[in-house]
């Protein structure tokens, strides 16, 4: 179904916390203060690899309006963070491995004083080599950056003999791929307040997309039991995978503990492109055979992940990439190593598509270029190679069996923007449609599509826990609470549609309540395209326990049989049946009235269990996958080499659509953000230094830089007695669109893209030469 | 680090504000820090993202680049001055907003709304390239801008519905 407000009808629903977002009235929670509230500022690495051979801070300790000055000396527990591998030092000791790297800290009565007072720090620094490439960091007599050298990870895929296979093929390209540094570019910049309570607890009030890991992880630094340390973490201002690991949280808790005040933490722009997290720069080989009718055989990859200095999510996501890099197609032959490598280059982690991206564009690429070589239309090639419903999933692992991929590669072929390729693929690949249109000959026009099979969750061997509370609570609101965050996705219009579609109750029925470690049960992270689903089956779970005991409490009060009750607008209905419709006669008690009668927690539920995996012992392998297919039209101006997208085609499989809003929403979003991925986004770095500091050199998307057309079709049917609800869509929108715009590019142009983001140079031709530049087969 | 203070006064939503500050500090901290309106909203601070973007006697002016000296006595309008008919009624922009899903994390939103009001004020009824004109100084990064495209076409036809049913409101 093409989505859109029209076709959604009544579920097309204002997001329950847009009047507040519109009006300016909610606070972030880098909007908050405090009373007695000082202003924390972190003093960072001059060099992006060094010793620290001395560090005084005495001259910032005694300047006036100084309240507190920390550095690894003040760190009571461990002094290191990282989701996975905490190998990130809060407060550097000795050695700085990247230009973020924090060494020190300040809370002062003003924020210039704070800033002023970090330039009053003295530290000596005695100058390593910088490794800016991972291939310098393999070699033998490279500085080591980590006790165990500077490989974070290794992954190998191996099945049949590739090397073999490939020298039999009638047909091979092969190819080297590379991807930039992308960064998240959040509109709103890490931060938060850090409360010293009264009590001696700790309140923390910053994003994160898992406020449990967080106080796991700031009570391992503080040497503090974690309950006594709250972590509030939603709303957030944007997120996309970047605020999902520690940024100003140590440095902001430190310092509220050590000047017993409030501390208010605000990076400027300036600072988060230095400290955060980007997406891993990644090369990646790709050499790919097919037999001479164009089935393909055998494929060896080499993928290397720039993963900077510290580990954070760098391992998970090369797992990730190098089980996207072999797409949803049959192979005879794999050969895939994939390793991910320390450097002094920024952090690289976790962000949007996980590796996908990355690693479906080098796959997709493959894809045309093959069926180029071999003559074919490519989807019918791509139809031709598709891995079968009942294949098991790239790492020979079982995975739930869907329709999806045939589907949206059905829905791809009937497009009509897929359909005038069609129409001109008639002509030969160099002429493109602008040659039938009046546009000047400098203006090419082309069109492309790409495929994705992206698995949700975390994968097999990580805890990837869920669960959810729901309960009436006591002014007689159906709540539900999970551990879940509102970074913008829409999650509690999500919910709140959900808990309607269940209970047939009122939006002003409903309670949600999530981001506060305090008030919800751990129900996991918020990443991995899983918290929709998780959400989703939770409550399912939930919903027939928590019925019957509030219809029980209804009967009791109102001595009506249960099985007349159903809950309704503002509580209980009594029903009646006619020619099995149900028709609701009146409300005969309140949620509140039964709210009032409650004993002890009878209405509070919880559940707990784990996103689904796969049964096969296979580590990140992915049990729940959703795909999509993507088709882009570009315009290229060959004098300027610039690249417009013009129209765009989005189907995805993702199961019922829960919130056609926030699924639109998400598709568009990570459509722009993967077209800033293919043509403009780099944070270019020299020397381990950022020579991108701002968003006036870091080019993300504006309005004009939007295509005309973007059609999201969402295929909701999934097979019978499917237990898994709807998928999440956060990543998926964002994974295809790079080698869809490629593609096109070649069609435009002649013009193969192996680098991303897209050089103009590259596409710049000399007038009147152009027919003959480029454009013959390799 | 001492500076002279000015006696520095703007009109402010309507309210005459008066307070004691160094000329050069930024309208911006003016707002967020010294008057606690945070709706104008804090990202770049150089004059690329429009987070901050306030009306300044009617034009769209990133707050982030202004001094305290270059809008004293102006009429400035935040976020925070728009509204309805009535002081608790939405704005049509903001009501556009809101149905056709104009925003996700809503960071960018204030700005957003505050150049839609300009660029509304100024030509009631933009074609798609006037739209994208009018909003190319103001960054998005979760929508994609298609839902805020939507929004703007249907702020001005609900502007247009209003001010031919009921004489212009200031709002
Ligand atoms: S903060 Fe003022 S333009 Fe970005
Ligand atoms: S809604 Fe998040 S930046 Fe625009």
């Amino acid at each position: 179904m093409l989505l859109n407000r029209e076709s959604s009808g009544e579920r097309w629903r204002k997001r329950r916390d847009g009047k507040e977002k519109v009006t300016g009235e909610l606070r972030y929670l880098t909007d908050m203060t405090a009373e007695g509230m000082l202003y924390g500022r972190v003093l960072r690495s001059s060099h992006p690899h060094a010793h620290i051979l001395s560090l005084d801070t005495s001259a910032a300790e005694n300047y006036e309006g100084v309240v507190a000055v920390i550095t690894h000396r003040d760190v009571p527990g461990l002094n290191r963070f990282g989701i996975a591998v905490p190998d990130q030092p809060a407060l550097c000791e000795d050695t700085v491995r990247y230009i973020g790297d924090a060494i020190a800290a300040v809370a002062a009565i003003t924020p210039e004083i704070a800033a002023y007072a970090l330039s009053l720090i003295h530290v000596e620094y005695e100058v390593l080599e910088t490794i800016t490439d991972p291939l310098r960091a393999l070699e033998d007599n490279a500085p080591r950056l980590h006790p165990q050298g500077n490989i974070l990870h290794r992954t190998q895929v191996k099945h049949g003999d590739a090397g073999h296979a490939l020298q039999n093929c009638a047909y091979v390209v092969k190819e080297v791929y590379s991807t930039p540094r992308q960064m998240h570019a959040y509109m709103e910049t890490e931060g938060g307040l850090f409360i010293p309570e009264p009590d001696g607890r700790l309140t923390v009030y910053a994003p994160t997309q898992h406020g449990y890991k967080d106080r796991m992880q700031i009570a391992r630094i503080l040497d503090w039991e974690e309950e006594r340390i709250r972590v509030i973490s939603s709303p957030i201002g944007g997120s996309f995978g970047g605020k999902d690991e520690l940024n100003v949280q140590p440095y902001g808790s430190l310092l509220a503990l050590k000047s017993g005040r409030p501390v208010k933490m605000h990076n400027s722009r300036m600072e988060s492109v230095r400290a955060g997290l980007k997406r891993h720069p990644m090369k990646i080989e790709m050499e790919t055979g097919m037999d001479e009718y164009g089935r393909l055989q055998a494929h060896r990859v080499r993928i290397v992940a720039d993963t900077g200095a510290y580990a954070t999510l760098g391992a998970p996501v090369l797992n990730f990439a190098t089980e996207h890099c072999m797409g949803p197609y049959r192979w005879e032959h794999i050969d895939i190593e994939g390793v991910s490598v320390y450097t002094n280059n920024g952090v690289s982690g976790e962000f949007r598509g996980f590796g996908g991206n990355q690693a479906i564009f080098a796959m997709e690429g493959q894809m045309d270029r093959l069926a180029e070589q071999i003559g074919m239309d490519p989807w019918e090639f791509r139809m031709l190679n598709r891995r079968y419903p009942d294949d098991p999933g790239p790492l020979q692992q079982e995975i739930w069996r869907t329709n999806g991929l045939e589907q949206v590669m059905q829905a791809l072929a009937q497009s009509s923007l897929w359909q005038r390729r069609e129409a001109i693929s008639v002509l030969s690949v160099h002429d493109s449609l602008s040659d039938a249109s009046s546009s000047p000959p400098w203006i090419k026009r082309g069109i492309g599509a790409a495929l994705a099979m992206h698995g949700a969750g975390l994968g097999y061997g990580i805890d990837d826990p869920a669960g959810g509370r729901l309960s009436l609570n006591a002014s007689g609101q159906i709540e539900a609470a999970f551990s879940y965050e509102e970074f913008g996705q829409g999650l509690i219009t999500t919910l709140e549609i959900m808990l309607i579609d269940l209970f047939h109750c009122t939006g002003e029925d409903i309670s949600i309540v999530i981001g506060d470690t305090d008030r919800v049960p751990h129900s996991g992270s918020s990443t991995a395209s899983r918290s929709t689903t998780m959400a989703w089956m939770g409550l399912q779970r939930l919903k027939s326990p928590f019925l019957q005991a509030i219809l029980q409490k209804a009967h009791d009060i109102t001595g009506i049989p249960v099985d007349q009750l159903t809950t309704g607008e503002q509580g209980i209905w009594q029903i009646t049946w006619e020619d099995d419709a149900e028709i609701r006669q009146k409300r005969v008690v309140s949620y509140r009235e039964i709210a009032a009668a409650a004993q002890g927690n009878e209405f509070v539920f919880d559940t707990k269990f784990s996103y689904p995996t796969t049964p096969d012992e296979v580590v990140g392998g992915h049990f729940l996958y959703t795909y999509a297919a993507v088709a882009a039209e570009v315009e290229v101006n060959t004098l300027s080499g610039h690249v417009r997208l013009l129209d765009t085609y989005h189907t995805v499989a993702a199961g019922p659509v829960i919130n056609p809003m926030g699924f639109i929403g998400q598709i568009e979003g990570g459509s722009v953000m993967a077209l800033g991925f293919t043509l403009t986004e780099d944070a270019v770095m020299e020397e381990g230094h950022y020579i991108t500091r701002n968003m006036d050199t870091y080019m993300i998307p504006g309005i004009q830089d939007m295509h005309t057309s973007l059609e999201v079709d969402a295929i909701e049917e999934l097979p019978d007695n499917d237990p898994f609800g709807p998928r999440g869509i956060g990543e998926i929108g964002s994974v295809a669109l790079a080698p869809a715009i490629t593609a096109a590019i070649r069609q435009a142009t002649g013009t193969w893209v192996t680098h991303l983001p897209v050089s103009r140079d590259q596409l710049i031709r000399r007038a009147g030469v152009w027919q003959q530049e480029g454009v013959s087969p390799r | 680090m001492k500076t002279t203070s000015i006696q520095w006064q703007a009109v402010i939503n309507g309210t005459v504000r008066e307070i004691e500050i160094p000329p050069s500090r930024r309208l911006l901290d003016i707002l967020r820090e010294d008057l606690d309106l945070t709706g104008t909203k804090i990202s770049c601070e150089i004059g690329r993202c429009g987070a901050c973007m306030v009306l300044i006697d009617g034009e769209p002016m990133n707050s982030c680049l202004m001094m305290a000296y270059q809008c004293e006595g102006t009429e400035i309008t935040t976020i925070e001055g728009l509204h309805g008919e009535t002081e608790d009624a939405l704005h049509p922009i903001q009501e556009a907003f809101l149905e056709e899903g104009g925003f996700q994390c809503g960071y960018c939103t204030p700005g957003m709304i505050i150049s839609t009001k300009a660029l509304l004020d100024r030509l009631p009824q933009p074609e798609e390239q006037e739209i994208k004109e009018g909003l190319c100084g103001n960054l998005c990064r979760c929508t994609g801008y298609g839902g805020i495209m939507r929004a703007v076409e249907s702020a001005a036809d609900k502007c247009a519905q209003r001010s031919s049913l009921i004489p212009a409101v200031d709002s």
